[in-house]
């Protein structure tokens, strides 16, 4: 029997008034897996993403969670089922603790305050954040507070991790030691991790797969080494001119 | 038949007056994306004007209006330096606020120099008499005002989408910061958008006296009218605001013909009705 | 059950010093009626906790919420006008009239709010003005509800704890205050609630909100709901206290804007702010205000007022207690 995917995007497009930003992308993905999402910038990464998520709702096209179509669900709904997601600009609470921050997320499955609290307690662990959770969020450097909204997120017990551009703005070391991180955090967690990223030491290290998007459309899948060598990846990164002196 | 003529006749009137009191409000929102509570209390200074020139100088009420309009100016001018330039980068909380602070000052303010009662003005050419056009009735002053209105909102109109400083202060209402790398002072401008929008509304303000009554309460009932004319014609439209006068002058002259205690209810509903349904307006973004 | 009574009476997420002013200020306000004989006084201190009580349940959705409501008067009048109409019409016991009331409010709630709540910051407060200023219009003009005469409520004699008529503001003063004290525990349990929270949340940041699980627009429509309800009860004290009631006086747009402003000065969000707020407010209004207006100088207490406003607007959006915490962190 053909095993379901946890997501199915099929024949994906959405038009802002006229300008196609996603036109007719298709993809899986498998439980358990890490997939990365890579293209250069106006692709339709973040779009694609918020139309998973439940931001946009999609001109044309389904999506499906784990056999259920979620195509015009809204966000909270879209996040209740299981997927939960970071953004590329900071959406921190500013006015709640890192803990509450975290409990936020741990409300989605709880309305009880203690149980709330321990999850959180249970989260801010996992990622390292301890010592920080009494603090106010925007008392902490950036690359802290990217910890704190996925902590946030996991909080929630997802399925299906999404993360958008969680690498940005981070040294080399702590690069390596985000890889490190979410991939216990996965293996724990049990989780899938769908991610997009410039960072190419951090996507192409930790993905077991990757998808390449470039205007809007999905023009290269495979490992990372198989995409990286592509002729039509090289192109949209570079131009033609590259892609041929390959 | 002549019912509905004088309805129509004074309504268009009163939609002129209050197209210009919704200019000012429009305009500031447009370059500086706030709405200014205190917009009312402006007005209400510009009826103090007609009062104190009417009644301590041997002029006629009309005679006011230049004095109203520098009066306006200098307050949008002044608030804009002490006060909004202050809260413009703050969250939206406190921009509501500081201008319902601006609005409370003025009008106590102005209660406190010139007490709570009620007045009108002593005298003027037109104040009291009527015109008649053919059957219908009119209000001389009512006439007049709307006249004033009418020419100075095309003179604004002018302004804003045929002079260079009209140019940069559309410039600004679109993209304040590429305005500024372009060498657009936005700071002259914002203070210009609040200095036009007060003396607009100061000289609607002693327009109005002439056939409206005078108290320091009086700025919150057209600060509403002025919301209600600025969200149906779209906020930031200088000819939605236009159009949307004329309908609020409509609505107002023939919801008062039927349910004369309700007239500003329909107003308001209609203004409801406006910003849940179509919160763009006719021509807002 | 026993975490709930905890979470409803304990206060051990704020700082020891806090806790200690504030069982203080219970204290004083608890004794003040035994110490202050004036009549006056004593009606300055029954308006404050009325004021604060006001705040209240206005801080729910404009200070936890982020939402500016400046419409709550429409509610404080919906408790007004059913205890008020109730009493004269059917001889309704006072208490039995403050469910209803609250009901009646949360029920006109709910259905302006989800229109409402598509709009957001400043185009959201006008319409709450104008649901606010409609509802005004209609009480005056609707003659089954007293017009602009409003409700008078026929005299008791002596202390009836009917309809909650009495002869010496003392007992009002317990009365309000016991008014007082419910809603400010019920707001103590409210903001460590599953729903306190989430409205937090959702005022910081919606979208992010949203990626959570919640519901964003459903949880603005509780919040606001849940504030009229509170509303309401305010109105239903004031029936009971002035014996008489109009829509001048209770759905009035100055009330709702007085509402509003006085927990923003005094902290929005923070379960100070009210009470700071009434604080400054209703002494200044009614001793400066009232001493100056004698004397023929009207205004003066207002454009104080609003000079405070003017300043927190632009220099400390998060009110004075706000400015405390500021402090406290620097020192």
């Amino acid at each position: 029997m053909k095993p379901t995917w946890l997501l199915e995007v099929k024949n994906l497009v959405k038009e802002f008034g006229g300008v196609v930003a996603t036109a007719d992308i298709s993809l899986e993905l498998e439980a358990g897996s890490i997939v990365g999402l890579i293209g250069p910038n106006g692709a339709g990464k973040t779009t694609l993403f918020n139309c998973i998520a439940g931001y946009y709702k999609p001109t044309t096209g389904k999506v499906f969670f784990n056999g259920k179509d979620i195509t015009d669900w809204p966000a909270h709904r879209v996040a209740k089922m299981g997927i939960a997601r970071t953004f590329q600009t900071m959406k921190i609470m500013p006015n709640l603790t890192v803990e509450e921050n975290v409990m936020i997320g741990a409300f989605s499955r709880t309305g009880n305050r203690q149980i709330a609290r321990g999850e959180a307690q249970e989260i801010l662990e996992l990622v390292g954040l301890v010592r920080e959770a009494k603090v106010y969020p925007t008392e902490l450097p950036i690359a802290t507070q990217k910890r704190i909204e996925l902590a946030r997120a996991l909080a929630t017990k997802p399925k299906l991790l999404m993360l958008d551009e969680i690498a940005s703005g981070l040294n080399p070391l702590e690069t390596k030691e985000t890889i490190q991180a979410l991939q216990r955090i996965k293996e724990e967690r049990n989780l899938t991790l769908f991610l997009t990223e410039h960072v190419m030491e951090f996507i192409m290290t930790i993905s077991e797969r990757v998808i390449v998007m470039a205007a809007g459309r999905k023009i290269a899948e495979g490992t990372p080494e198989e995409v990286a060598r592509e002729d039509k990846v090289i192109e949209a990164y570079l131009g033609k001119r590259y892609a041929k002196g390959k | 038949m002549e019912l509905a003529t004088q309805l129509i006749t004074s309504g268009i009137l009163m939609g002129f007056v209050f197209a210009l009191i919704a200019l000012g409000l429009s305009l500031i929102f447009g370059v500086m994306n706030i709405v200014n509570f205190a917009h009312g209390e402006f007005l209400m200074v510009g009826m103090y004007v007609a009062l104190l020139v009417s009644s301590y100088l041997p002029l006629d009420p009309l005679a006011s209006l230049p004095f109203a309009a520098v009066i306006g100016f200098l307050l949008g001018i002044i608030s804009y330096h002490f006060l909004i330039h202050h809260i413009l980068r703050g969250p939206m909380i406190a921009q509501l606020f500081g201008t319902f602070g601006l609005m409370l000052f003025i009008r106590y303010l102005v209660m406190f120099i010139f007490g709570p009662d009620v007045r009108s003005l002593p005298h003027g050419i037109l104040v009291g008499k009527t015109l008649s056009v053919g059957w219908v009735m009119l209000d001389a002053s009512k006439v007049m005002a709307a006249g004033f209105c009418l020419l100075l909102f095309a003179l604004v109109y002018w302004i804003i989408n045929r002079t260079k400083l009209g140019r940069a202060l559309r410039a600004t209402s679109l993209d304040a910061e590429a305005a500024r790398y372009m060498g657009i002072d936005t700071k002259k401008m914002n203070a210009l958008a609040w200095g036009i929008g007060g003396a607009t509304v100061g000289i609607a303000g002693a327009l109005l006296a002439h056939f409206y009554y005078i108290t320091p309460t009086i700025g919150m009932v057209f600060v509403l009218i002025a919301f209600a004319t600025v969200a149906l014609g779209g906020f930031g439209s200088i000819s939605g605001a236009f159009l949307a006068g004329v309908i609020i002058g409509l609505i107002q002259a023939v919801g008062g013909q039927y349910l004369s205690e309700l007239k500003l209810t329909f107003v308001y509903a209609a203004y409801f009705l406006t910003v849940v349904f179509r919160p763009r307006g006719l021509f807002g973004w | 059950m026993v975490q709930v009574l905890k979470d409803i009476f304990s206060f051990g997420d704020r700082p020891l010093s806090e806790r200690i002013g504030f069982v203080i200020f219970i204290a004083i306000v608890l004794a003040f009626p035994w110490f202050v004989e004036l009549a006056y006084a004593r009606a300055v201190m029954i308006r404050f906790l009325l004021f604060a009580l006001f705040g209240l349940g206005w801080n729910l959705i404009g200070g936890y919420g982020g939402q500016v409501d400046l419409g709550q008067a429409k509610n404080v009048g919906f408790g007004a006008f059913t205890t008020a109409l109730m009493t004269v019409w059917w001889k309704t016991p006072f208490w039995l009239t403050v469910p209803v009331g609250m009901v009646v409010a949360t029920a006109e709630s709910f259905v302006v709010a989800y229109p409402m709540f598509r709009l957001r910051g400043h185009y959201f407060a006008i319409a709450t003005l104008c649901v606010a200023l409609v509802w005004k219009e209609l009480f005056t003009f609707w003659d089954w509800t007293g017009g602009a005469r409003g409700v008078e409520i026929p005299l008791k004699a002596g202390a009836d704890f009917a309809y909650m008529q009495f002869p010496s503001p003392i007992y009002y003063h317990y009365f309000i205050f016991f008014l007082f004290i419910t809603q400010f525990l019920y707001m103590n349990w409210f903001r460590k609630s599953k729903l306190g929270y989430e409205l937090q949340a959702v005022r910081d940041n919606e979208e992010a909100a949203a990626s959570l699980g919640i519901n964003v627009t459903v949880t603005k429509v509780k919040a606001y709901c849940i504030t009229a309800a509170l509303g309401a009860v305010g109105g239903s004290f004031m029936v009971a206290y002035y014996l008489y009631i109009d829509p001048h006086m209770v759905m009035h747009i100055d009330l709702s804007i007085l509402i509003a402003m006085t927990v923003m000065v005094g902290g929005a969000g923070s379960i100070w702010g009210p009470i700071i707020g009434a604080a400054i407010l209703i002494p200044l209004d009614m001793y400066l205000g009232a001493w100056l207006g004698g004397m023929g100088l009207y205004g003066i207490d207002f454009m104080i007022y609003a000079f405070i406003i003017m300043i927190i607007a632009a220099r400390e959006p998060k009110g004075i207690w706000g400015i405390v915490e500021r402090i406290r962190k620097r020192g």
